[in-house]
């Protein structure tokens, strides 16, 4: 009996609204920032609701738009503002609609956002990057830093009594008693800081992957993007090629696979088996703009994000 | 009633007294021998006592690049040219396609072995050295090696799990996959394992994990 289909989309990473796929259009996002160090792109995935996106970008100084070149070679330098302007809107469209930090996350927001755009106003910009929920244990969170965003409004929960669950857990659950968007939206959790730090915390975090199967989670580093590949469907997965790619790779974390399939690879999977201490997929490279993978046990796939 | 013996496993010993200068090592430390790989990524605080410990230390492409420009800064020495000229490997292995030319030459000049195995694309870099090492340890020595490995984790997250998958690969080896916040290891299902915390070095031992092979088992052991 084959297997239903799940389709995977990066759209959130473009730097341009016009290639994004239908589909995509009825997603919708939450991000969750944990305690490590932000991305070069983790201002690209923030973003107000969309009454207050145009007001923010109206004032969005030009100067700041050189900060954001980099991300899109090409693109930005030497476009006349407006257009600019246009193309920064198109990619904070398909951004975050509720925004967590886990703790220690919002020190690095407070922190990292003012780094990763040093040439405009930093008192601007604490106030365009305030999350909407901080939550955890609060034992890492500056007091300072918790004063700061709960006169803003940040809604602050502390869950110091629960040491039972890790803090991205707990903003995942979080996530799901308070879905953000309509009801029939589809709905991506992004994650940054989950990978690189302590490999106890980073085995955690891939963890919630496995316990909340059922809901979209993207865990996000300046190197790469990993999410779970569930067993119950055979998988798209739509590469953005002037982002991601093309190191690439399918890991059995916890469970061998006897079987799995794939195309779009250059050494594709056909009906191979994968386990820790044999064939572990890494170092592949995606060849097509879609990658199709069927396995008979959850993976892992991960592919790497360009600088 | 029938009752099955069951033999009891072998007791596997570990430490980490590498983490600590040379000088004060416990007499009776499990692995008496070093050897040390490095691997692309940023080095650890803690290099110059990796160093001291190994008797053998492979640069993995480039690895070469990181001894070259960053183990001055933890040292104490006036010049970066006489930090270079102490920390010279025996070996460079890999790909090679991430050495400069400087540093290649450099070490060359210094006597350090160049192995090119760009021609093998099969195998990561790790996995080509921990290969060297494993091929050149008679078995009944293995158990006295411990093979110290930086920069195997963090970074790209394929390269980290096929890192990690290195370690199971050479189970009959004891490999420590070391960063500056953590060590990992290996416990082989085949013995019961006794783990020595050097409370001294706690700063940088968080917690030793679990990864058993075809369950999803994750346990801090106190």
């Amino acid at each position: 009996m084959a297997l239903p289909t799940m389709t995977h989309s990066s759209a959130f990473l473009l730097p341009t609204g016009s290639s994004t796929p239908a589909d995509a259009a009825a997603t919708t996002y939450a991000l969750i920032v944990l305690n490590q160090r932000l991305p070069r792109f983790a201002p690209l995935l923030w973003a107000r609701g969309d009454a207050s996106l145009s007001l923010s970008l109206s004032r969005f100084p030009t100067a700041s738009l050189p900060a954001l070149a980099p991300l899109f070679p090409g693109f930005l330098i030497g476009f006349p503002c407006f257009v600019s302007l246009t193309l920064v809107r198109a990619c904070l469209l398909g951004t975050a609609r509720l925004r967590l930090c886990a703790d220690g996350g919002a020190n690095r927001v407070f922190d990292g956002m003012l780094e990763l755009l040093p040439d405009e106003d930093p008192a601007e910009v604490r106030k365009r990057y305030k999350p909407d929920v901080i939550k955890g244990d609060m034992d890492s969170i500056r007091p300072e830093v918790m004063e700061y965003y709960s006169n803003l409004g940040a809604n602050i929960v502390d869950e110091s009594h629960d040491q039972d669950t890790t803090d991205l857990h707990k903003c995942v659950s979080f996530i799901t008693r308070n879905p953000p968007g309509p009801e029939n939206s589809n709905l991506c959790i992004l994650v940054l800081g989950a990978l690189g730090g302590r490999f106890d915390h980073e085995m955690g975090n891939i963890n919630v992957l496995y316990r909340f199967s059922e809901i979209r989670i993207i865990l996000l580093s300046d190197d790469s993007s990993i999410f779970l590949l569930p067993k119950t469907h055979t998988h798209k997965i739509r590469i953005e090629r002037l982002i991601e790619g093309p190191h690439c790779g399918l890991i059995p974390i916890g469970a061998p696979s006897t079987s799995t399939t794939t195309t779009g690879l250059r050494w594709n999977l056909d009906n191979t088996s994968m386990s820790y201490g044999g064939l572990v997929s890494t170092s592949n490279i995606v060849e097509e703009d879609e990658v199709t993978v069927t396995s008979d046990s959850d993976l892992i796939w991960t592919i790497s994000i360009q600088n | 009633m029938l009752c099955r013996a069951v033999r009891p496993m072998d007791v596997m010993k570990h430490s980490s007294s590498f983490l600590l200068p040379k000088l004060n090592q416990p007499a009776n430390a499990p692995a008496k021998n070093h050897a040390l790989v490095v691997l692309n990524q940023h080095l650890p605080r803690f290099m110059p006592h990796l160093w001291a410990h190994a008797k053998l230390r492979i640069c993995a492409d480039g690895g070469a690049n990181r001894i070259f420009d960053e183990m001055f800064q933890m040292t104490n020495d006036q010049d970066q040219k006489i930090t270079r000229n102490k920390y010279i490997p025996e070996i460079i292995e890999g790909d090679m396609d991430s050495i400069r030319p400087e540093v290649k030459l450099f070490y060359s000049n210094q006597g350090s072995k160049i192995f090119d195995k760009s021609h093998n694309q099969e195998t990561t870099d790790l996995h080509k050295c921990i290969s060297r090492i494993h091929h050149h340890t008679p078995d009944n020595e293995k158990s006295d090696l411990s093979v110290l490995v930086t920069g195997a984790l963090g970074g790209r997250f394929d390269h980290e799990a096929a890192n990690i998958n290195v370690l199971y690969v050479f189970s009959d080896m004891r490999i420590v996959l070391l960063s500056d916040d953590c060590l990992i290891r290996l416990l082989p299902k085949t013995h019961r394992h006794e783990l020595y915390i050097e409370s001294s070095a706690k700063g940088h031992i968080v917690d030793f994990f679990l990864l058993v092979h075809h369950q999803q088992v994750l346990q801090p052991l106190a």
